[in-house]
């Protein structure tokens, strides 16, 4: 890329920024930049209005809607209890939802398990969430995880009061909704558990605290040198397979790379083969995310899939329908949600797991 | 008195799946509390689901299984309204009773 698209890149981006932030604050139109000239336009309010869909705190920005608890189980038997088990207690794909707070949390606003000396094991969503708003916008913009923003409005407010309703926040026949959320708020676990004075939050005016971290710089007998403690050993390096490949790829943890630890790139520069084409199918659809290509995560590795149907003619056909449908009790209690994929996608991914799920 | 069993059952094709979520502490006698005194144990020891009056699930749990325990269970027959009924005793006598309708 050359300097000067760089450059114009930021520009763009800047403009952008600028004019969406104008529109959504006036709904005018926006100035123009005279540094910036030609570059860029306005949002358009459609553009604005798919973009801007925060819920805050005060429960700006939140839509009108409303859902039941019954309706809410409906919707979680079908989509969330696969990873978060029927009464969001499982603790097998991610970590519990519900539990941990009683009736006296409620009244408190503090949740006991949280405090010290506590033996409870573990920190459920329930137990850490303050403001219920985290809660319905993190449903709305996230879930379900292999289909984010798939549920309608009125769902979210379904499965969020089936959530409160598990937690015993709510009652059995409660009607969430945008005109009583703020009640209920009133009544989270630990709604007076967050602290703001720590220095982690960004700008003036949010708590005054400093960071705990305080770097000094060693001044006498300093360490000239990092020494490693402890590493795996060679056999055990390849344990949970290919960690660099399950994790995503932003942020900071990666997982040491297996194949460039053996001198083999992970990147291949020539054209990916057909067999490659279908392995970053399968990370690009969340496939990988529960099924490792030689070893078992949540559901079965590819190649125990493999193993398990080979020769038999009927395979493909059948794979193809589970990859559609969904599936459990085959590899175990862990159900597989149904997938959304075209159908030449679903045949070439079966084919490739059939063929062994050759990485490249 | 323990808190409510959570209870779901659905019908699907003549099999009937029951969920539970059991609220106990399930102490398994085996650990000391802050001050090194043991903590007596306290478990559930027998589980029952009835259907109809028909006993379709009996089960002895012992200080093994974990606290909250999660049980599911699927037995042929049921249909949409009808009621299963589960309880529990545990080692202490307490006992618990509760209901839910197969959808």
């Amino acid at each position: 890329m050359s300097r000067f698209s760089k450059l114009a890149c930021v520009a763009l981006i800047g403009a952008l920024g600028a004019t969406s932030a104008l529109a959504a604050g006036k709904g005018a139109a926006p100035a123009a930049n005279p540094a910036f000239e030609g570059l860029g336009r306005a949002a358009t309010p459609a553009e604005i209005r798919a973009w801007d869909i925060d819920v805050r705190p005060d429960f700006k920005g939140l839509p009108k809607g409303q859902g039941s608890v019954e309706q809410g189980q409906d919707v979680w038997e079908a989509k969330c209890a696969t990873c978060h088990g029927t009464f969001g207690e499982s603790n097998e794909v991610f970590t519990p939802i519900v539990g941990g707070t009683t009736a006296d949390d409620i009244k408190t606003g503090h949740v006991k398990n949280l405090q010290p000396g506590s033996s409870f094991p573990q920190r459920t969503t329930l137990m850490k969430v303050a403001t219920l708003s985290t809660l319905w916008d993190y449903i709305n913009r996230a879930m379900p995880w292999t289909a984010p923003k798939s549920l309608k409005t009125d769902e979210v407010y379904a499965v969020l009061a089936y959530i409160l309703n598990l937690g015993e926040i709510v009652p059995a026949d409660f009607v969430l909704s945008d005109a009583n959320i703020a009640e209920v708020q009133k009544r989270m676990p630990n709604r007076n558990g967050m602290t703001t004075d720590h220095g982690l939050w960004p700008g003036k005016g949010i708590g005054t605290g400093k960071p705990d971290v305080k770097a000094v710089a060693c001044m006498s007998n300093c360490k000239t040198e990092v020494k490693i403690g402890s590493t795996l050993p060679d056999y055990a390096e390849t344990a949970h397979g290919n960690l660099a490949e399950q994790n995503r790829t932003i942020g900071a943890t990666r997982g040491k790379d297996i194949n460039a630890a053996k001198g083999q790139p992970a990147a291949a520069a020539e054209k990916p083969s057909a067999n490659a084409q279908a392995h970053q199918l399968a990370q690009a659809s969340g496939c990988t995310a529960c099924h490792g290509l030689t070893n078992k995560v949540v559901g079965p590795g590819f190649n125990e899939v493999a193993a398990k149907y080979k020769g038999k003619g009927d395979a493909e056909g059948k794979l193809v329908a589970k990859v559609k449908q969904g599936g459990a009790g085959v590899w175990g209690q862990i159900p597989m949600p149904p997938q959304s994929l075209k159908d030449e996608e679903i045949k070439s991914l079966v084919q490739w797991i059939l063929s062994g799920a050759p990485a490249k | 008195m323990a808190d409510p069993m959570k209870i779901r059952a659905a019908n699907k094709d003549g099999v009937t799946e029951v969920k539970i979520l059991m609220s106990h502490e399930m102490e398994t006698g085996q650990r000391k509390d802050a001050s090194g005194a043991i903590v007596p144990a306290h478990f559930i020891s027998e589980v029952t689901a009835t259907w109809n009056g028909k006993v379709v699930l009996q089960g002895e749990f012992g200080p093994a299984v974990s606290k909250n325990p999660y049980l599911a269970f699927k037995f042929k027959g049921g249909a949409k309204g009808e009621k299963v009924t589960v309880s529990w005793v545990d080692n202490k006598g307490d006992k618990r009773t509760d209901e839910g309708t197969i959808a």
